[in-house]
């Protein structure tokens, strides 16, 4: 059992543990508090698959800034305990229940009957093919992808920009939307 | 001189136009603007009818056809039918007829419809009738003539129903329309006949090819085919079983009784059967049931005019007596007899109808003769010319009615398609005739007045008169271009005009002895013979019904009393119409409403209603899933996935 | 061809199902859950898995194109918490609740 081996269970322990209770508590800052421990768990899953800066801008951007997002505004609602957390009708609940199930299990069956043979082959030849390409890929995967994202894709980055604004100015007006102190209560 | 072709068309468009004048003003109550148009395009198709009979005189007697085709109407495979039309000798006799005598009724009409608020109306009317009667007489094929057949039925319905305000005068109209409707059933299923046996409907072509048939029996084509026109005939001539609408038709005004049911549209069935003449001596069994259902017809409504107390009513079952004769005279082979008949019968008829027009007008729309009485010295013109009428119907000689009633009853008698018995019921019908057209004489004209303190009767004005004192010099000339042999022999060799002019277009039967032959001599005396006997019969006949309704009161009303319940047969028109209400249309009727009832809304509706109950009732089902709640959406949305996915996945 | 050990070689089918297992806890969430603002964590949720099933796919196919898409994912996802939390506020404005269960107003 390598070190690797016993991370990745870990981790992936932690964070399923921590997304069923983002789903099952009924208190919604309970809910908050376990996405972000599942949003931490993801992170280092990135880096065990060698995606540091993708790990980092995790941390930064989800658990960070979105995670205390969802917190503040939940801070505003003051909600103490839900009335009514799942929906209610045992049909529906079951069907739906039914149905998640059925899809993760086709998904899981596609996957590996796909991917039976290839898993630990893949593996080396990825690495073999990124070995002799300088092996720069392997443990700088920051600079390829700055390399792909600033010269290949440099449109959709500008777009992202301009996206973030737009999306800055729309909250902005949804906000100032007739309520607060001119609210008709 | 003009063309024909040019003569022709004037002929027909004339009246169209007039037709489209007054049609497109109907609203209008100038009454002398609407009156002057009519007359005028009727005067004008008068005059090329004149030119165009002058130019058959000119020619000689082989080549006396003049014919034009304006376009070719259908064209499908072997049936071809061209818009053509032709005058030969027996269509100018008709189309003089048509154009002159309803040149003469349409004059009268301005003086009798001039308070009428639908004048205009009217006048479009009676134009869109000449035209369709024209176009009748002058096709050239059995489908022309049958387009003329249809209008001039449409015509009459709408003239017929022309105040249709009245329930009564429209339910006429309709039973007008419908009994020929059935006669034309009949005719058309006749033209399919004759099509199938002859690949022709071109009437020339069918006379022609006629003589090539040999089987004349009952089930043989020429039979059926002409046994079938035939029925269309009666329905448009009103001869037994199809004659109910023409007493009836005496709710429309008087100038259209004169000119559609008494001189034009009721001869188109006789019309037809002369020209198609060669056509119907190859089936003698039709001819005999012709002569037969003529016979009939004319002995039963002379009966029936015994007993009727409205003029009109006298006058229409007088028609249909005199039609009958015309059938008479066609069903034995004497086609030319039957013409002259209908000629002359277009004149007194005529003169008549427009004399009770007359009397009607001047007795402000009183129609009933017991009211009447010694009318004579209020209107003398208006009594003069139907004196002269009524001695041409009668028969007396020298009058129109005599020369061409004769001619009939003697063709009956000898013609080898004759019989004894159909000159004994010619002979009894005309005795009837002369009784109750003297009758009708005697109680309207003279007599004692019985007539009410409140009515003023006064003569007509000139609008009216002058046409019937034309009609009645016709009357009285009309028969002289056709004096028998008998008769003309005998004045110093005068030529029978009619059957020299007629005579290339008229087959004669099979078996008919030629004038100047040795049995000619015989024939002579027994001619001379019988028309002493008819002219004697009718003359005493008339002279007891002057004496019972003039000298002696109360006779006629003791006689009804002792005939009882014959009388009241009789007067009640022998129960015909309620026989045919009880028998066919009520049971006709009564099928119609259940059908309707238990098919079209018992099940038919319900069926529909019901689909759109299931249309309903899916929806309301399915709109339960359209809650409102997102999440059901979504977990909709999971579904499918998951449905789709496995789809792909299990391939 | 040697043993593979599901449980000691990790490879793509690993983190593979790990990403279902959480794409699918998190599409229950979305359908169980009846608060707004818990239905936007689990929207968050899903958007993790699928970009922990990228990064892998990244990894073990050796092109960077992945996690290229990644990083879009995560901007818009960032951005689309922003708003849908900002329309969550207008709606406690105007009508005091974020239970959904209120909310049936396409009903029909």
């Amino acid at each position: 059992m390598t070190s690797d081996v016993f991370l990745f269970w870990f981790l992936a322990l932690v964070t399923v543990v921590s997304g069923l209770s983002v789903v099952l508590m009924t208190n919604p800052i309970y809910s908050a508090l376990s996405l972000a421990m599942t949003m931490i768990g993801v992170a280092a899953l990135f880096v065990t698959l060698n995606a540091y800066f993708l790990a980092g801008v995790q941390l930064i951007v989800y658990a960070g800034a979105v995670m205390v997002l969802f917190v503040m505004v939940l801070m505003l609602f003051d909600l103490k305990h839900e009335l009514q957390a799942f929906t209610r009708g045992r049909i529906t609940g079951g069907i739906k229940i039914a149905s998640v199930g059925i899809l993760s299990g086709l998904i899981v069956g596609a996957v590996t009957m796909g991917l039976k043979t290839i898993p630990a082959e893949k593996a080396d030849i990825a690495a073999e093919t990124v070995a002799k390409a300088g092996g720069v890929i392997n443990t700088d995967t920051t600079r390829t992808l700055a390399e792909n994202l600033f010269v290949k894709n440099i449109f959709g980055f500008e777009a992202l920009g301009v996206l973030l604004l737009v999306i800055a100015v729309g909250t902005v007006a949804l906000s100032r939307s007739k309520g607060g102190s001119h609210a008709r209560d | 001189m003009v063309n024909h072709e040019i003569l022709i068309a004037i002929l027909l468009l004339s009246p169209l136009i007039g037709f489209l004048l007054n049609g497109v003003r109907f609203r209008s109550h100038n009454y002398m603007l609407a009156g002057c148009i009519a007359t005028v395009a009727v005067a004008i198709s008068f005059v090329s009818a004149v030119l165009l009979f002058m130019q058959l005189v000119d020619a000689d007697a082989e080549h006396r056809r003049l014919a034009v085709s304006f376009f070719e109407w259908i064209a499908v495979d072997k049936f071809k039918i061209n818009a053509g039309f032709v005058v030969d000798q027996i269509s100018s006799i008709m189309i003089l007829i048509i154009t002159g005598v309803g040149s003469l009724i349409h004059l009268f009409s301005i003086g009798y419809m001039h308070h009428d608020k639908g004048v205009t109306k009217y006048f479009a009317y009676l134009n869109l009738f000449v035209f369709n009667m024209l176009i009748l007489v002058l096709g050239d094929s059995l489908l022309t003539m049958f387009v003329g057949w249809e209008g001039v039925g449409l015509c009459s319905y709408l003239l017929i129903g022309f105040w249709f305000n009245d329930s009564a005068k429209a339910a006429a109209g309709m039973k007008a329309f419908i009994t020929n409707r059935i006669g034309d059933a009949a005719f058309i299923i006749g033209m399919f006949v004759l099509f199938v046996t002859f690949g022709t409907l071109n009437m020339h072509e069918l006379n022609q090819l006629a003589p090539t048939v040999l089987d004349a029996s009952w089930m043989g084509a020429v039979t059926i085919g002409t046994m079938l026109l035939f029925i269309g005939a009666t329905g448009k001539s009103a001869q037994i079983p199809l004659y109910v609408w023409l007493p009836d038709a005496m709710a429309g005004p008087t100038p259209v009784s004169a000119l559609i049911h008494a001189a034009t549209m009721v001869t188109a069935g006789v019309y037809m059967i002369v020209r198609l003449n060669p056509l119907f001596i190859m089936a003698p069994n039709t001819m005999m049931v012709i002569a037969i259902i003529g016979a009939a017809t004319a002995v039963l409504a002379a009966t029936i005019g015994l007993t009727q107390f409205d003029i009109k009513k006298v006058l229409a079952y007088s028609t249909v007596s005199q039609l009958g004769y015309m059938f008479l005279a066609v069903g034995v082979g004497a086609f030319g007899a039957g013409m002259f008949h209908l000629m002359t019968h277009a004149f007194f008829k005529a003169l008549m109808f427009l004399g009770s027009g007359s009397v009607i007008h001047g007795m402000h729309e009183e129609q009933d003769i017991r009211k009447m009485g010694g009318l004579r010295k209020y209107m003398p013109i208006t009594h003069f010319t139907f004196l002269l009428g009524w001695l041409a119907i009668i028969g007396m000689p020298p009058f129109a009615g005599f020369f061409s009633k004769d001619e009939i009853l003697w063709q009956a008698f000898s013609s080898p398609r004759g019989h004894w018995l159909l000159w004994v019921a010619g002979v009894l019908g005309a005795v009837l005739t002369a009784f109750y057209m003297t009758r009708l004489m005697a109680l309207t004209f003279w007599g004692k007045s019985r007539i009410d303190k409140s009515v003023h009767p006064h003569e007509s004005g000139l609008s009216m008169t002058i046409p019937l004192m034309v009609l009645a010099v016709l009357s009285v000339i009309g028969g002289w271009i056709g004096i028998p042999h008998v008769i003309g022999s005998a004045l110093g060799d005068i030529p029978n005009h009619w059957e020299h002019w007629l005579e290339p277009v008229i087959k004669t039967v099979p078996g008919v002895v030629a004038e100047g032959a040795e049995h000619a001599q015989h024939d002579t005396s027994t001619e001379v013979l019988l028309m002493c006997v008819s002219v004697v019969l009718a003359a005493i006949s008339a002279i007891t019904a002057y004496v019972m309704y003039t000298k002696k009161e109360g006779v006629s009303d003791k006689v009804a009393k002792a005939f009882g319940p014959a009388y009241e047969l009789v007067n009640k028109k022998y129960l015909v119409d309620e026989a045919y209400f009880a028998g066919i249309i009520n049971p006709l009727v009564n099928t119609s409403r259940n059908l309707w009832y238990y098919v079209d809304v018992n099940f038919i509706d319900k069926a529909t209603f019901k689909i759109a109950d299931i249309a309903n009732g899916g929806g309301s089902f399915v709109k339960v899933l359209q809650n409102g709640n997102m999440q059901q959406y979504a977990m909709y949305i999971g579904v499918g996935v998951v449905v789709v996915l496995s789809f792909v996945l299990m391939r | 061809m040697p043993e593979t050990n599901l449980f000691t070689d990790i490879g793509l089918t690993h983190y593979l199902v790990l990403s279902v297992i959480m794409f699918s806890l998190g599409m229950a969430g979305v359908l169980l859950r009846r608060n707004l603002i818990v239905l936007l964590m689990c929207i968050e949720l899903m958007l993790n898995a699928v970009n922990l099933s990228f990064v892998a796919f990244s990894k073990f196919s050796g092109k960077i194109d992945g996690q290229v898409m990644v990083f879009f994912v995560m901007t818009i996802a960032a951005a689309e918490a922003a708003v849908g939390l900002a329309l969550a506020v207008s709606i406690f404005k105007r009508f005091k609740e974020v239970n959904i269960r209120f909310f049936e107003h396409l009903k029909g």
